[in-house]
Parts: structure tokens; sequence; C-alpha cells
């Protein structure tokens, strides 16, 4: 394995600390990411699965405990955030709402032009970011940033996260509220980041589909605490983790589960479509 | 334009009020300049903004709301002063609709920016002319701050209220601009 | 450092501090009745005596309400620099214009008189009255009684045509949605902040380059909270609210017996405060 690019140990953070309203978000969180890896947090709403992604970049500053990023200490007060936060791109849900430049162009190059960049590498990097996530430079980049489509937003955010080159990419609940179509087509985007440019990508997601499709490791988050870790098909293929921690599963596995109750041999732990496929085709050849 | 208060004219008017309060609680409503009061307030926008966008109606309650939240959080004594902190902000949104209307025909983008420029000096104006009347300055320390401080509060509002109104209406039409890595 | 972003938490309006006193279970309709009787009368006394006396029934209205005085009392600190600048300048400069009184002091264009002393005095008790005040009515009165108390207040109004019912929904609207936006400003800023912008870090006297620092958030400010006015407005009219068109009031208000006498007790203090003649 790769040396981890982020490493964050013991963490802890309280929200209104000394205050009467104080409510402890993270107890003890520590989570790894080797460089190049997917990784997937997923836990009910209130888990801390936020609280832990504002940690990342530096929105946050480590209470108690450690996170280092690339090298980058960030309770050291004196760590150079905006650096910090260059590496580490932090996508929030809903990020078409972010949008605030009357062009596409412009608002893609907003990071860039903040790095102080010279003009003809923030164009290069613009390009670069819009064809990554598919549009084309030439046609969109002197669009109306408010007449496109919700999809087409979030594609837009997107690029203007990744045009600061980001070595880590966070997103949170990236294809939350998408159709079906931009849904898989946004996954497909992910994933080519994680493999042809080599990011590491860590999400945060509540739908187990994506997490079967991308994560190449899952974090369950439960009461501000890592509840377990492991690979989609030891999470996927274990029936007491995902009962005790009322995960939700993929279709394909639901429908394994309910094959093996009714006493046939399948391995739930085949989590993607076409394992399960394969292991239903083997139930009928036998 | 349609006459009265239509459901849509109260909800922009809450809702606009709601910025206006949320402004004045989180300190994001004020823009430090270089001046005696230390800041350029951007409260008075969603004022502009109502006015221009539904009438001076909603622009005066939209001021009503930035008044008496202005009156409630203020810290001096100037604002404790309901004279002061209240009536002249009914008046924004108004001046700032019939700037808008009088001259929307020559040119929107034009009617805006002076919509923002004139809502904003009413602002100056009237809280400073209150201010003298009912003795907390002097009329020269008064004329000092309106230079100093009605000016850029001017200036950030036309660029606020430009931005803000020209995203809303849609203003931008495709092939119009150029973006700034372009060519 | 990270409460830097920690807007929405630290945001009080309406402040209700529910020690159920009587100034507690007031009708809210007579209680900002009361409230406004006092604020005119305050901003128009200006005799010392007439102030302290007001000052004297702010304090008392404290322990009438079972309030900690501390609470209004933390609404003063953060002023006291101001109230002393302003103090100053009005002791300096108000002397030649406030017409009248003894000259004491007359040098170059400074002037102090009994009268620029008198102007010192009187708004910085003024000030003190007010916050005072203001913080009794919101801490013994949570924001939907406010409103429901001012709907009423100015139910009369509905009869020269003045739209009271909207103007009450509007006001609702307005607070019901400030934590709304607020969460939303402060996902703003930090969704900028991750792509590299940086808030007011400009040169101070670059007023346009700062206002154009803000505008990543303020534009998505109001573009989200448009967004939200278009989604009410359509369910609003799905469910055929008619502006004007009268409804059943869910909370009732009696006024009792001490409802009247607050009230009469505030007319009472006002008129004392501008009779006396010091």
């Amino acid at each position: 394995m790769n040396r981890s690019i982020v490493e964050v140990s013991d963490l802890s953070h309280t929200y209104m600390q000394g205050t009467p309203l104080a409510h402890r978000a993270l107890n003890r969180v520590s989570m790894q990411a080797a460089k190049g890896e997917c990784i997937a947090i997923i836990g009910h709403t209130g888990s801390g699965k936020s609280t832990l992604i504002q940690h990342l970049n530096g929105l946050f500053r480590p209470q108690a405990g450690k996170v280092i990023v690339n090298g980058l200490d960030v309770s050291d007060p004196k760590v150079d955030i905006k650096l910090l936060r260059r590496q580490v791109g932090l996508v929030f849900q809903n990020p078409e709402d972010q949008l605030f430049e009357k062009l596409v162009g412009d608002d893609i190059a907003y990071g860039p032009f903040k790095m102080g960049l010279p003009l003809a590498e923030v164009k290069e990097r613009v390009e670069w970011a819009m064809e990554l996530v598919g549009l084309s430079f030439e046609e969109m980049k002197d669009r109306p940033t408010f007449a496109l489509s919700g999809g087409q937003k979030r594609k837009i955010a997107l690029a203007g996260m990744l045009a600061l080159r980001p070595k880590v990419l966070v997103l949170d609940e990236p294809t939350a509220g998408l159709d079906p179509r931009s849904r898989q087509e946004l996954l497909q985007r992910i994933r080519r980041l994680n493999q042809e440019e080599r990011l590491t990508v860590i999400f945060v997601s509540h739908n187990m589909e994506e997490v079967a499709q991308l994560a190449e490791r899952v974090y369950v988050m439960a009461l501000g605490q890592i509840a377990c870790e492991g690979t989609p098909r030891q999470i996927f293929g274990n029936q007491e983790i995902l009962r005790e921690h009322h995960i939700g599963t993929p279709e394909a596995v639901d429908i394994l589960y309910k094959l093996r109750e009714q006493g046939y041999g399948v391995d739930p732990g085949a989590f993607l479509p076409e394992e399960a496929a394969a292991e239903i085709l083997k139930l009928i050849n036998r | 334009m349609e006459k009265g208060l239509t459901v849509r004219r109260i909800v922009i008017a809450g809702v606009l009020g709601a910025i206006a309060i949320l402004l004045g609680v989180t300190r994001l409503g004020y823009i430090p300049v270089p001046t005696a009061a230390g800041n350029a307030t951007i409260m008075h926008i969603p004022a502009v903004i109502g006015g221009i966008m539904e009438g001076w109606g909603v622009g005066m309650i939209i001021g009503l709301i930035f008044g008496v939240s202005s009156f409630l959080n203020a810290t001096v004594p100037l604002f404790k002063d309901p004279l002061v902190a209240i009536l002249p902000r009914l008046f924004i949104g108004v001046t700032a609709y019939f700037t808008y209307v009088g001259l929307k025909r020559t040119n929107e983008y034009f009617a805006i920016g002076a919509a923002g420029f004139v809502g904003a000096m009413t602002n100056t104006l009237l809280v400073l002319g209150m201010a003298v009347i009912r003795g907390y300055m002097t009329f020269g320390v008064a004329a000092t701050v309106a230079l100093t401080s009605g000016l850029p509060e001017a200036i950030v509002s036309v660029i606020v209220t430009l931005a803000v109104v020209a995203t809303w209406k849609n203003l931008v039409k495709s092939g119009k601009q150029k973006s700034k890595i372009s060519g | 450092m990270s409460a830097e972003f920690e807007l929405s938490r630290n945001i009080t309006i309406g402040q209700y501090l529910p020690t159920e006193s009587v100034v507690h279970r007031l009708d809210p309709r007579f209680k900002l009745a009361a409230f406004v009787i006092l604020i005119l009368a305050i901003a128009i006394c200006n005799t010392y005596v007439g102030n302290l006396f007001a000052l004297v029934i702010c304090i008392s209205m404290f322990a009438v309400a079972k309030i900690p005085l501390h609470y209004g009392i933390s609404g003063i600190k953060p002023a006291i620099p101001f109230i002393i600048i302003l103090a100053t300048l009005q002791l300096l400069f108000y002397g030649e214009i406030a017409n009248g009184g003894t000259v004491y002091v007359q040098y170059g264009f400074i002037t102090i008189s009994s009268e620029s002393i008198r102007l010192v005095l009187v708004s910085a008790m003024r000030f003190v009255e007010v916050i005072f005040l203001s913080s009794v009515l919101t801490l013994s009165t949570s924001t939907t009684e406010l409103t429901h108390g001012m709907e009423r207040l100015l139910g009369p109004l509905h009869k020269v045509k003045f739209p009271v019912h909207a103007f009450a929904l509007i006001i609702t609207i307005a607070i019901r949605f400030v934590p709304t936006f607020a969460m939303e400003m402060e996902k703003m800023m930090k969704a900028q902040a991750s792509r590299g912008a940086d808030f007011g870090t400009g040169e101070w006297w670059r007023i346009i380059r700062r206002t154009k620092d803000m505008l990543p958030i303020i534009i998505p400010l109001f573009n989200v909270a448009l967004a939200r006015a278009e989604d009410l407005i359509l369910a609003m009219e799905a469910r055929c609210y008619t502006p004007g068109a009268s409804r059943t009031q869910y909370t009732h208000y009696k006024a009792q017996g001490k409802d009247y006498v607050a009230l009469l007790t505030s007319i009472v203090i006002s008129v004392i405060m501008l009779v006396i003649p010091w």
C-alpha cells in the first residue's frame, strides 16, 4: 500500500464548547486514506460525517487529536491554510448554490485567479477542469451560469474545485438531488478522476449503490465514532454489521440475502450488479 | 404593475426582510472602509432590491424590518433612537423604486445601478439628517460622514445591487459577454 | 479559529428567558403598546430628572420581570467606547449650536455650555434606558407572541385598508427564515473558503476590491433566498392563500386586569417624565 495521504488520529470535536448546548460531534475518530484510494464515509444524519470532512481542509481545526494531510498538520496554527485548501478540494452538498459569477468560465477561474496564477495558466487549468467534468471549454466558457440546468451547474462547481488541482477530492453527497442520468454520469466522472488522474477521493453518501460502485474502502460512522471499516465486500457481506448500524444495502445485495434466506448458497458480498448476476446465474446453471 | 400585496409580494418582502435582519446580526452586513464609522453597511440593500423587484410598498416594509432590527441590535446611542434607526429606513426602498422605474426605459443596467446608489444615499442622508435634528452630531460632522462614509457605501451598494438583480433577472444574455479567460 | 464560521450557532434574536413573571404573562398586545409609549416618551424627554426617573423605572422592571440585570448590562458594555467618543465630540463641538444655557468654556471653536453637557448626559441616559427596556421586552416575550401582539394591535388599521394580516405574515416569514439563511450563509462561506476565497483581507482602503470579495457570499445568499421565495409562493398559492381574506385565529388573547394596569402605568410614567421641568 502507498503511504497515507490523509491521516486522522483520535480526532474529537465539540460544538459550542463550554456552553450548556455543547454537543460532541466527533469522538476519537481515526481514519486513513492512501494515495489514490477511493473511500466512502457512510452513516446516519448527525453521525459526524460532515464535521469530519470539514477538518480535512482546515475549516475546522482539531480540538483534540491530529489531522495530517499530505504532510500538512491541520492542528498547527501556523500551517499554510490556503495551501492546505488547494490540496484538499472540499465540495459541499448542492455545490451549484455557490456559483456567483455571471459566466461559466469566470466562476471556474475564481479559485485559480485567487491563487494569483498568470492568465495563461488559469486558462489552461479551467480548460483542463472543464474537460474532466465533461463540459466543452469553447462552447461553455462564455455561457451565462444561471440559465443552466442543475446537473450542469453541479459540474461547473466541481470543475471550479478541480481547477485548483487538489491532491485529495472530498465530496459531500455528490449526487444528491440529481436525476438518474446525471447521477450516473457524475459517478463515472468521479471514478475516472480517481483512476486516471490518480486523485484520492473521499466521499460521503447515503446511496449504497453509489458506495458499492465507487468505493474501495468504507468507513461507517455512528454517534461521532467510526463504527467499523472495511471493503464494500466486507461491509455488505456482513449482515450483523448491516443490522447493527441500520445500513441500507444495494439492491443487488438485497436480492442475494433474500435468496440465501430461501436456502440458496450465494455470496451476498457480491455487491456489484454484474457479480450478483453471476452469482444468480451460477444458481440457475447448477 | 398589479396593485396591493399579492402572495408574491408578501413572500419576497418576508424573505428579503430575513436577509436584512441576518446581515445586521452577523456583521457580514459591514464592509470595512476607512471612515469614522469604520465600515460601510450593506444592510439597506435588501430594501433596495425589494423596491426594484416588487415596488415601493415592499421596499418600505423591508426598510421597516431593517430599521427595527438595527434599532434592537444597536450598540451605539445614535441607533437606539427610533427616530434615527427606523424612520429614515422606510424611504430607502421607495426612492430606489422610483429611480429604477424612472430610468428603466433608458437602460436597465443603468437604472438598477442608479437605484442602488439612490437607495444608499437615501439611507445616509436621512439618517444623518435625523442625527443632526436629534442632536447627536453637528452639521459639519454629519456632512463629513456623508462624504467619507456615504459615498463609499453608495459605491458598494451599486456593485452589490447590480450583481444580485442582474443575476436574478437573468439579464446576462448568451453570447453578449466574454469571460475573463476568453481571448 | 474554528469559530470563524460558526455563525448560525451564535445568532440570538428574541432571546426569550422564561422566568414566568407577571411581565412574561402580560397580554402581548398591551405589553407592546406600553413598550412603544415608553420608548416614545424616552425619545422626547430631555430633562435630567425625567431621565433619571425613567432609568430607575427601567432597572426596577428587571426585578419585576425576574430577569438578572446583567442581561441588560451586557447590552451596554460593547457600546461604552462609542459613548465616550460621541460624548466627547458632543461636549466639545455642540456648545455653539445648543443655544441657550450658560457657556462655561469658550476656546476657539470649542464651546462647552450647560446645554451641551445636558445633551451628553441625557443621550447617554436615554441609550441605557432604551437598551434596558428592549432587553426586558425581548427577554420576556417570545417572537411569536410579539408578532401576534403586533398584528392585533394594528388590527384597527384594517378599517383604513392597511393590510394588517399581510404585514404580520411578512414579519413571521422574515423571522422564520433568519436561521435558515444563516445556515446557508455559513455553508456558503465555507464553500467559498474551500476554493480559495478570503474575506476582507484586501487593503482597507480598496473599497471596490473589498466589496467584490464579499460577492461570492452575498450573491449566492440572495439567490438561495429568492429561490426559496419562489417555492414558498408556489406552496402558498397551491393552498389557496388569499391576501386580505379573513382567517380564523388560532390563538386568542383576553385582556385582564393586570394588562390594563400595565398600560395605565406606562402612560402615567410617560406623563411624569414629560412634565418634570428639570
